[in-house]
């Protein structure tokens, strides 16, 4: 009953006129930008913070959170119509998304991708629902040895569950937390590698970091190569599915939608890696294998519903502990501290407007999201021809913006064009962006957990060992590790994903 | 790519030793009551290690030539990381929108090959209109420069 309650409230908040205008901006920038290949829903919401000073904190959290799964949504428009993905979540969504828009069928591609998203948005907002609560009883016994244990966990899961390179995805992860080390040291507030700097003193900034990897380095890789935009030329005639379409459909979404959940609560995985499982996973049950690539409906289905449901899953962590799961959680943690709320264990009793409205304005985004995209595709397909020559400088512009409004200080536009130096090398040699971002940011919370742990213990490591909690998370981190190398199914269906990616 | 990858993890294992070398300046500490040189001089060696195992890899393949450079037009990133740099310090002294629209004038007419008096008009339209939008109606703060 308590839940009922507690989503009835959820509503009752998120349907005041100031929060629900919030979650359609949220919604409506987020397909936007999802649409527009090169900017990315990590860069605008980064962008975007300054903005939410303005605005109430449950309003800029349900506008955050609107972005991210808007642009989920409109990430698979293009991949679908332009076989470009929009977002990386929607890469997969290109192999037989593109291949129905060939063959006349983007209208019941582009239909049962928004269908399956917005199933797969509501089941997880009911697995939210039911979840969180009594995770956050779980979360009330983490002390500093659980939340390393977590951690730990995390990093070889992003590292471990990469599409490419393992060992590069490591150095990566390595990298990122020692620029992480960066700024005064989190027990002692010794300075690290600051260099008498003051930007540095504060530590490097996630924002000039995210904006710098996936913002300017994108552009820059853009304006060397130029952006060829052949929009696929087709009549988009009848959205809707035929029956035929959802009897394909219904499996694959549901299987989707609880895989992508439950990958989506675990820190390190994100948006993306859930579809490439999903894909792979449904092929491999398909009797029909061989239709896969060629336009199978269902490998459209099955992916969309995966990435959108854990976008859901990946507001666990955050709202029950307070550790951002993956890097969007991390810039949504970010506007949570601008308004002086820690999301954690104590959140569901101390903002409950916040905690419930943000669970209900999720369904409500959903319902906006399915309402404002069938009658919009043909906008957004304008909207791609847009030349790049126009989109570039907007979206530079943007990125400074964004970077400079923090702090006013110059120094951290600075920041942001090394790291889009930095990141345009990475994606010319091969080296993912993911991991170092996601490392940079739990690796300062890892430090400060292990030192906290050995201060809580006197400088025993059995710390560790001896709370079930901790030590269940360890075994679990060391598992991620080694299962891949031992168990063949896991190995084998981590080897299609890479095959997918081509990688 | 495996004359690429030799570089790039070579450079990883410049910039790894490096960071040791600037970790092993903090204090240590001991196993049990780490300091605050611990954890970065672990993540440095670690780093090194791992960048050492990539330039390996990378070494023990047979070396091929360098592969055929992409098409692509070179000067165009570079050209334009100079103009941002040449923008972020000017950004304070001329202000936002004069600024900007310097930017977006060399970004419309040198980059994309713009009519000048098209690129012109656009830069400042663009300009103008943005530190509206952001400035005045959203109140993010930006450099009002001598006009304020």
């Amino acid at each position: 009953m308590e839940l009922i309650s507690g989503l009835l409230y959820g509503f009752a908040v998120s349907f005041t006129p100031a929060n629900l205008f919030a979650c359609f901006v949220g919604v409506f920038i987020g397909t936007l930008i999802g649409v527009l290949p090169g900017i990315g829903p990590v860069a605008t919401m980064s962008l975007l913070l300054p903005v939410t000073y303005a605005m109430s904190p449950t309003a800029s959290i349900i506008m955050m959170a609107g972005i991210y799964y808007g642009a989920m949504y409109g990430g698979s428009t293009t991949s679908i119509l332009v076989n470009i993905p929009g977002e990386a979540a929607s890469v997969v969504t290109c192999l037989d998304g593109y291949q129905m828009a060939r063959q006349g069928r983007a209208g019941p591609a582009l239909g049962i991708a928004a269908f399956g998203s917005f199933i797969a948005g509501t089941l997880s907002v009911l697995g939210i629902m039911l979840l969180a609560p009594p995770l956050t009883s779980v979360a009330l016994r983490f002390g500093p040895p659980e939340i390393f244990g977590l951690l730990l966990l995390g990093f070889t899961m992003v590292t471990y569950l990469t599409a490419g390179s393992k060992l590069r995805a490591v150095a990566m992860a390595l990298l990122g937390m020692l620029l992480g080390t960066v700024g005064l040291d989190p027990i002692l507030a010794t300075p690290r590698f600051t260099y008498g700097s003051v930007t540095l003193g504060d530590g490097l900034g996630l924002v000039p970091i995210i904006m710098g990897l996936f913002g300017v380095s994108e552009v820059l890789l853009n304006i060397e190569k130029g952006v060829t935009q052949e929009v696929f030329e087709t009549r988009i005639k009848g959205l809707l599915p035929t029956r035929e379409d959802w009897k394909i459909s219904a499996a694959p979404i549901a299987r989707g939608s609880v895989l992508g959940f439950f990958l989506g609560i675990l820190p390190g995985i994100g948006a993306i890696i859930p579809t490439f499982i999903s894909y792979a996973l449904e092929r491999r049950i398909s009797r029909h294998p061989e239709r896969f690539g060629t336009g199978a409906i269902e490998g459209v289905a099955a992916p969309e519903a995966a990435n959108n449901a854990a976008t859901g899953g990946a507001m666990i962590p955050l709202l029950t502990l307070g550790i951002a799961p993956n890097v969007v959680m991390a810039v949504l943690l970010g506007a949570f501290l601008i308004h002086g709320v820690q999301p954690g264990p104590l959140l569901i009793r101390e903002h409950p407007d916040m905690f419930w409205g943000v669970i209900a304005s999720m369904y409500v985004g959903n319902v906006i999201l399915l309402i404002l995209n069938l009658p919009l595709i043909g906008l957004w397909v304008q909207l791609l021809r847009v030349p790049y020559g126009l989109l570039f400088p907007l979206i530079l512009l943007f990125c400074i913006i964004g970077v400079y409004s923090e702090a006013s200080n110059v120094w951290d536009i600075v920041v942001m064009l090394v790291f889009g130096v930095v990141g345009l090398l990475m994606k010319k040699y091969g080296y993912e962006a993911a991991p170092l971002v996601l490392a940079f940011v739990l690796g300062r919370m890892a430090e400060e957990s292990f030192r906290q742990s050995l201060l809580l213990s006197h400088g025993h490591f059995d710390i560790l060992f001896t709370r079930p909690l901790a030590t269940a998370l360890l075994i679990l981190a060391l598992a991620v590790m080694v299962l891949p190398a031992v168990v063949p199914p896991v190995k084998r269906l981590l080897g299609t994903v890479g095959e997918e990616t081509g990688t | 790519m495996r004359g690429a990858d030799r570089v790039s993890s070579f450079v990883l294992v410049l910039f790894a030793l490096v960071a040791v070398n600037e970790a092993r300046k903090l204090r240590l500490g001991t196993l049990t009551n780490p300091g605050p040189g611990f954890v970065p001089l672990c993540l440095a060696l670690a780093l090194a290690l791992v960048a050492l195992l990539l330039l390996w890899r990378a070494l023990r393949e047979p070396a091929t030539p360098a592969p055929p450079t992409e098409p692509g037009e070179r000067w165009k990133p570079v050209a334009s990381l100079i103009a941002l740099v040449a923008y972020t310090f000017a950004l304070e002294p001329l202000g936002f929108v004069l600024a900007t629209a310097a930017l977006l004038f060399f970004f419309f007419r040198v980059l994309d090959g713009q009519r000048w008096w098209i690129a012109l008009a656009s830069a400042v339209v663009v300009s103008a209109l943005s530190y509206l939008i952001f400035a005045r109606a959203l109140h993010v703060r930006l450099p009002e420069g001598p006009w304020s």
